[in-house]
């Protein structure tokens, strides 16, 4: 039977996240606020009390300041006796009076302090927590866990098995959306529980040398079309995000699409060997009694209640299992291995379009297909190369946490661009007597399936219409376990005219950053290997190179360690194509010859390189 | 003219919400009015409410309830 496993986390956060800018508006600051306080705290009792009149489970995440407060300590300790739920520790909500005075500062985000303060916070908070409680927490998290801050945790506090470690796809866009002063900079990672390597929070481990040693959860389970594209914090299993995207029904205060975000979820235990995942967190913040933005308490309420309310049907239904973060992190140790995969065949639920995508996640590689792209990849991340990309104050990275990207084809153009240059996209062209055809204009859908370790896409035939031929086409896409490599299998099924041919053009433009904004490409280098070994060292110089038979076409990006090639089942044509300033990026293909019924397959691989 | 504040919701710019950014507006009182620190939009709360439900526009699906997420 598939298993559909939630965990319901509340914090009590005494100073919650916006009070300043909404609640305190026209005051001066005062941190100490008791009414405050006490509103704080009555909102971390109402979500208590729907979650367990749902005869669902919590895990009470202890913010630093709720330690301080005996109301909030008794509360958590009286819900784990009656309830079951877990006591564990929030690095989130670290703002007081007390934290102020001590490390003074108005920083509150666990990742961005120095490695130095990161410790020191760490040690304070986790011994205040056993002061009061009298044990160390099994879990623990923040909006991003840094690899070095978990690593450290572990060490020192090896009770800790599970963190809320990223959220999925926060990063440049939510930055935006927030008119540019929301630093939450962490794009790149999975969207569902995985094992994180020591070297880069994103990247899971690949093997028992890299476990981290903790299972990492995300915050939030969101919606994997509209979060990539649009704010994320509009599109999750988070029921006051869903009234800031405004998706909701203002008269009856209706909001199928939380319903269907939840039941999508559930619907992915089908490509996970029966199991799927989901995740609400809600901070106090969201069901402020001034409102929120333009939807007031009641409505806030009303949607929390309902989301615990349908989470506690599908538990009486027998279709969820509840399980605080430390039970889930027992349950995915014994239920997973390394190297098996995360999938997610995801369609559109909310803009009325047919639009579907694939999403896969393993030690080697994040990838994103577009059906709608005739199955093109428009994002792909190199776990293979597992990032040592350490972040905080006094590093390179104060606030950029995101794995960097080889193709982002909302940040790098992909197939579409404005008059010139390319954008960064994995897709196949068709040429015949001068006519070219993408097929990232070819929209189509894929069908999961999976033989031994390999899991497959299969997409539904595409029609190529050229003046004086018809092709029809298929794509295959094969991910095994394990090889660090996706390959991809065109078939031609039928031809209009038998005796024709077609060019075929199998190509993958990249480059590499983590923002919308270009990189410095030099010192990036561009090969056909093999016996007529050719090599560009990236000057932007618009160069271009080919060697018949090349055993694979690849590029060495050493600002992000790492190696990706492509290569061919059999002979044909391998390219290299340097950019330009106006098109900082590299072009790496094979071109052959199709017939009828002919077909041709190639291979991705990523490498670390250093 | 006395300083702007707050409405009685926290009414955001409609107008920057449609290209995905959430700007906080503040209402001139003399006027009757919200406006956008950002952008040029002003407007009554009706004008808000009503161009509130305009940027729902595409969301196409917002109200229909999902049973099949695959199209096998």
């Amino acid at each position: 039977m598939d298993k559909f496993v939630v965990n319901i986390i509340h914090r009590p956060e005494m100073v919650p996240e916006y009070s300043a800018t909404v609640t305190g508006h026209g005051k001066e600051e005062d941190i100490g606020d008791k009414k405050l306080l006490t509103e704080s705290l009555d909102i971390f009792k109402t979500q208590q009390r729907l979650a367990h009149e749902n005869g669902l489970k919590v895990t009470i995440q202890m913010t630093y300041a709720s330690l301080f407060n005996d109301e909030a300590v008794a509360i958590a300790k009286a819900d784990h006796e009656k309830y079951g739920d877990e006591i564990a520790l929030s690095l989130l909500g670290l703002p007081c009076e007390q934290f102020r005075e001590k490390y003074k500062t108005k920083d509150f985000c666990i990742w961005m302090f120095s490695m130095e303060d990161k410790k020191a916070i760490v040690d304070d908070v986790f011994g205040k927590f056993h002061d009061t409680f009298g044990f160390y927490p099994e879990s623990t998290g923040s909006y991003y866990m840094d690899a070095d801050l978990t690593n450290y945790i572990k060490e020192k506090y090896p009770t800790v098995k599970c963190a809320v470690a990223t959220c999925w796809e926060e990063g440049p866009k939510a930055y935006h959306t927030c008119n540019n002063s929301w630093y939450t900079l962490f794009d790149g990672g999975p969207w569902a529980p995985w094992i994180p390597s020591k070297q880069n929070t994103h990247a899971p481990a690949a093997n028992e040398a890299e476990d981290s040693g903790i299972v990492a959860i995300p915050h939030l389970s969101r919606d994997l079309i509209a979060c990539y594209d649009g704010n994320g914090s509009n599109f999750g299993t988070h029921p006051q995000n869903v009234l800031r995207g405004m998706i909701y029904d203002t008269k009856t205060w209706e909001y199928p699409y939380l319903y269907n975000l939840i039941d999508q979820y559930r619907d992915l235990a089908k490509y996970n060997n029966g199991y799927a995942y989901n995740m609400m967190f809600v901070g106090p913040g969201w069901m402020n009694k001034m409102g929120r933005w333009e939807a007031p308490y009641e409505l806030l309420e009303k949607s929390y209640s309902d989301g615990c309310k349908y989470y506690g049907q599908l538990k009486k239904e027998g279709k969820l299992i509840d399980m605080t973060m430390s039970e889930f992190a027992d349950y995915y140790r014994k239920k997973k291995t390394y190297t098996e995969p995360e999938c997610a065949l995801w369609r559109d639920i909310l803009y009325g379009s047919d639009k579907q995508v694939f999403w896969y996640t393993d030690p080697y590689m994040r990838a994103c297909v577009n059906m709608d792209q005739g199955g093109a990849i428009v994002d792909l991340r190199p776990y293979a190369a597992k990032l040592e990309w350490p972040v905080g104050i006094g590093t390179k990275h104060v606030q950029d946490a995101s794995y960097p990207f080889l193709i982002q084809e909302k940040y790098r153009a992909g197939y579409f661009t404005h008059y010139a240059g390319e954008g960064t996209v994995r897709s196949a062209k068709l040429c015949h007597n001068g006519e070219e055809v993408d097929l990232c204009l070819c929209r189509t859908k894929a069908h999961f399936s999976q033989e031994g370790n390999t899991r497959i896409l299969t997409l539904d035939p595409v029609e190529i219409e050229f003046a004086d031929l018809t092709v029809k086409l298929q794509t295959i896409e094969y991910f095994e376990e394990g090889s660090s490599a996706i390959k991809i299998e065109r078939k031609v099924l039928e031809m209009s005219d038998p005796s024709a041919e077609v060019e075929l053009n199998e190509y993958m433009v990249a480059c590499y950053g983590t923002t919308e904004y270009p990189e410095d490409m030099t010192g990036i280098t561009l090969k056909c290997e093999g016996k007529d070994e050719k090599t560009i060292n990236y000057e932007y110089r618009c160069r271009e190179a080919e060697a018949f038979g090349a055993e694979a076409v690849s590029a060495v990006i050493p600002a992000i360690e790492t190696k990706v090639s492509l290569a061919a089942d059999k002979e044909a044509e391998g390219y290299i194509k340097e950019g330009y300033a106006f098109s900082p990026m590299f072009t790496l293909g094979y071109k052959t010859t199709l017939k009828d019924k002919g077909g041709f397959a190639t291979w991705l691989k990523l490498e670390k390189e250093n | 003219m006395a300083q702007a504040g707050k409405g009685k919701l926290n009414y955001r710019c409609p107008s920057c919400f449609m290209r995905d950014l959430d700007i906080d507006m503040f209402f001139d009182k003399d006027k009757g009015e919200y406006y956008c620190l950002r952008c040029q939009y002003t407007g009554t709360e009706e004008d808000v409410l009503a161009k509130n439900e305009m940027v729902r526009f595409r969301y196409r699906a917002m109200m229909k309830r999902f049973e099949k997420f695959d199209f096998d």
